[in-house]
């Protein structure tokens, strides 16, 4: 839309030449009156950190909860990989290669780390009722390799989190609990991840440690990482792209240092930001 | 005050009794390991299997009775404990095992007039597992078009069909209307080295009860085997939190309408073996009040667990059918408690004052039940509320939010934040 002169500059030109991995064209959702989303384009590259970002209430959560199917679109097409994803189930869009964290964790508290990194791999567990009660070969397999899969999901954060797979998720820290998310996340093998503000309500420490993991996260499971973040200490760090999006529209787009730049964000976004 | 007194002082008692049970080592597993976990159940096991030879015909009777009716229970289990959907519809699908079974062994259906037509006969050894197929198939129908209601709203549709269904077998021809169907009892079999067996030897129900209890272990071992599967798993993450359960993979249709159709496939065996026992059939047996039995069974024992369900069903059913006799008996040959407590007449008539009575006591002193299941106690403890949240009285029916976010919450911003129970949530 109002992008400035500079997003054909020469990183945005080297980007244009990766493939496109999620393309949303035109996407729109009303709530009511309410125009939550209003025709936003977005496409999301092999390999990038896509980031999002946008005032409360700009629409970001509502472009998640539209590509993993917890909405449907009133309009616009969504197409992950070449194949349109839109008015998918969360789990069919999970078993196409997308998977997402919540903005507020939502895990199982009531089951043990362990449980919820498995609920995770839900997918690869055979779907015939004969298999699951017999406890048939097939089963048995699928629930030995998805154990080890988890304890070795659960040790990119290091041993903390393999030494509490027993523990109840809601006795886990904060941090740890967002890390637990992204495991489970993570169980169902996916090529983009969806994070929703993977670092709020984490102080300067445990922010600048999941700056860490996001990146390894990209390298270790070759990973395409869209992102909806508040701190520009992450953003700006970490993004090789960014969207703005105001009021459910696309306000700008570009790499980090345009949108610092850009007057429109300046005022819409940081300015605002700054008030508070 | 007193009551309130006493109520903490009874409370304390239990809690001292739980907690001894929990941190008492025996052999470096609990008390509690030895008298919920597997080897109390082969004992428990071991002992139904002796029991015949030292239980009179009556109580064989009874013990008769408890099997089907905790098999109901387990299965129940499955769509309210496992899966966090109230049915308060469950008598349906005994309706409809009962039914199968009086149709293909009573040879006989009824025209418009009220005339009697003879058609062939079905072994019982067949319609076992038509009846549970056909419960489950209506399981499925009916858990179709409640797949977008929760808590409250759900129980209101089971509840709405567990009445109907009953209402169709008394009002359409073909069943006799009020006055019930008879039905026959299983066919003999002849098992080798074991010889013949009759199941219709009314001076014999040793052979009956043995098939009730194969027929419960049978369930129970299918049950934990499903609660101990990725099938088990995904039951509890859609009651934990539908959205979350969905965007990890679990396919909310096909997992819903798998505790349905199982729940109501157990009680489709349950409601046939029972007809096959009595063997007759009558509308006017099933009611709601069978759907809250089965219902009390599982609270009392505790919801989500496998050995309290056992236990709430042996409990209550005892209490039902055999317990309340002797009382009566007991109360009627000695007229000096009838003086003092006038209203012990007929304790038929009081039966479901104290049924009540024990379950109002249980939510208030020990709502997890009497062998709780740890995920559900800690649910009612209120440890761990997810965003989804789970109500301090919500024994049964849970908090209500996800896929279909009201409008005023679909800003993205406050969309989900709920009932967000971790105040660092947002910065």
């Amino acid at each position: 839309m109002e992008t400035p002169a500079t997003a054909e500059a020469a990183p945005a030109s080297e980007r244009t030449s990766r493939p496109v991995l999620l393309d949303i064209v035109d996407l729109s959702r009303s709530f009511g009156g309410l125009r939550a989303v209003d025709g936003v384009t977005l496409d999301v590259r092999q390999g990038e950190i896509f980031s999002i970002i946008g005032p409360n209430g700009a629409g970001k959560t509502t472009v998640f909860n539209l590509i993993t199917g917890i909405y449907k679109p009133d309009s616009g097409t969504m197409t992950f990989e070449g194949r349109s994803i839109a008015g998918l189930t969360p789990d069919r869009v999970l078993r196409r290669g997308i998977a997402r964290t919540f903005q507020n964790i939502r895990l199982f508290n009531n089951m043990t780390v362990l449980e919820n990194a498995l609920v995770g791999q839900q997918i690869r567990f055979p779907s015939d009722l004969a298999s699951v009660m017999l406890h048939l070969p097939n089963y048995r397999k699928a629930e030995r390799e998805a154990r080890a899969r988890a304890i070795e999901l659960l040790s990119f954060f290091g041993p903390s989190l393999v030494d509490r797979q027993d523990e109840y998720a809601s006795n886990l820290s904060y941090a740890d609990r967002r890390r637990v998310e992204i495991v489970r996340a993570l169980g169902s093998g996916p090529r983009l991840l969806l994070l929703d503000e993977p670092t709020a309500g984490m102080n300067d420490a445990e922010t600048a440690e999941a700056i860490t993991y996001i990146q390894r996260l990209r390298r270790e499971f070759n990973l395409t990482v869209l992102l909806i973040e508040h701190k520009l200490q992450v953003t700006m760090g970490i993004s090789d792209h960014i969207v703005v999006l105001d009021y459910g529209k696309k306000l700008a787009e570009g790499i980090p240092s345009e949108i610092q730049r850009n007057p429109l964000v300046i005022e819409a976004y940081l300015g605002r930001k700054a008030e508070v | 005050m007193i009551l309130q007194r006493s109520r903490a002082t009874v409370r304390g008692y239990i809690n001292t009794a739980t907690a001894w049970l929990d941190n008492t080592l025996v052999l470096g597993r609990s008390v509690r390991w030895y008298v919920t976990g597997w080897p109390f159940g082969l004992v428990i096991f071991l002992l139904a299997i002796i029991a015949p030879s030292f239980l009179d015909q009556p109580t064989l009777t009874s013990a008769i009775s408890i099997c089907i009716y905790a098999m109901l229970a387990l299965g129940l289990n499955i769509v309210v404990g496992y899966a966090g959907l109230l049915d308060l519809g469950y008598v349906a699908f005994f309706v409809i095992g009962s039914y199968t079974v009086a149709v293909g062994t009573g040879s006989e259906l009824y025209n418009s007039n009220g005339q009697p037509f003879s058609i062939p006969t079905v072994s019982f050894w067949l319609l076992l597992p038509l009846a549970a197929v056909i419960a489950a198939l209506f399981g499925i129908l009916l858990g179709a078009p409640t797949l977008r209601l929760r808590g409250d709203y759900l129980a209101i549709v089971t509840l709405g069909f567990g009445e109907i269904v009953p209402k169709v077998f008394q009002n359409v021809p073909y069943f006799n209307g009020s006055l019930g169907m008879g039905a026959a009892p299983p066919p003999d079999i002849n098992l080798p080295l074991i010889g013949d067996i009759s199941f219709s030897d009314p001076l014999n129900l040793t052979p009956f009860y043995y098939l009730a209890l194969g027929l419960l272990a049978i369930v129970v071992v299918a049950v934990i085997a499903l609660r101990d599967s990725s099938i088990g798993r995904a039951w509890i993450a859609i009651r934990e939190d539908e959205t979350a359960a969905a965007a990890s993979g679990v396919n909310l249709v096909r997992t819903k309408l798998l505790a349905f159709g199982l729940g109501a496939l157990i009680g489709g065996i349950g409601g046939a073996l029972n007809t096959a026992f009595l063997p007759v059939v009558n509308p006017n047996d099933f009611n709601f009040g069978i759907s809250i039995t089965v219902l009390a069974m599982i609270v009392l024992g505790g919801i989500g667990s496998i050995p309290g369900v056992i236990l709430g069903a042996t409990i209550l059913r005892y209490f039902d059918v055999s317990l309340v006799n002797q009382i009566s008996t007991y109360v009627q040959e000695n007229p000096a408690i009838t003086n003092a407590i006038p209203g012990l007449n007929d304790i038929n008539e009081a039966k479901l004052l104290i049924y009540g009575m024990v379950l109002v006591l249980m939510i208030l002193l020990r709502p997890q039940g009497l062998l709780p299941n740890r995920r559900r106690s800690r649910e009612l403890k209120g440890i761990g509320a997810s965003a989804e949240g789970t109500s301090a009285v919500g024994l049964l029916a849970r908090e209500e939010s996800g896929l279909d976010v009201p409008e005023e919450d679909a800003l993205d911003e406050t969309a989900y934040t709920g009932a967000g129970s971790d105040a660092r949530g947002r910065e």
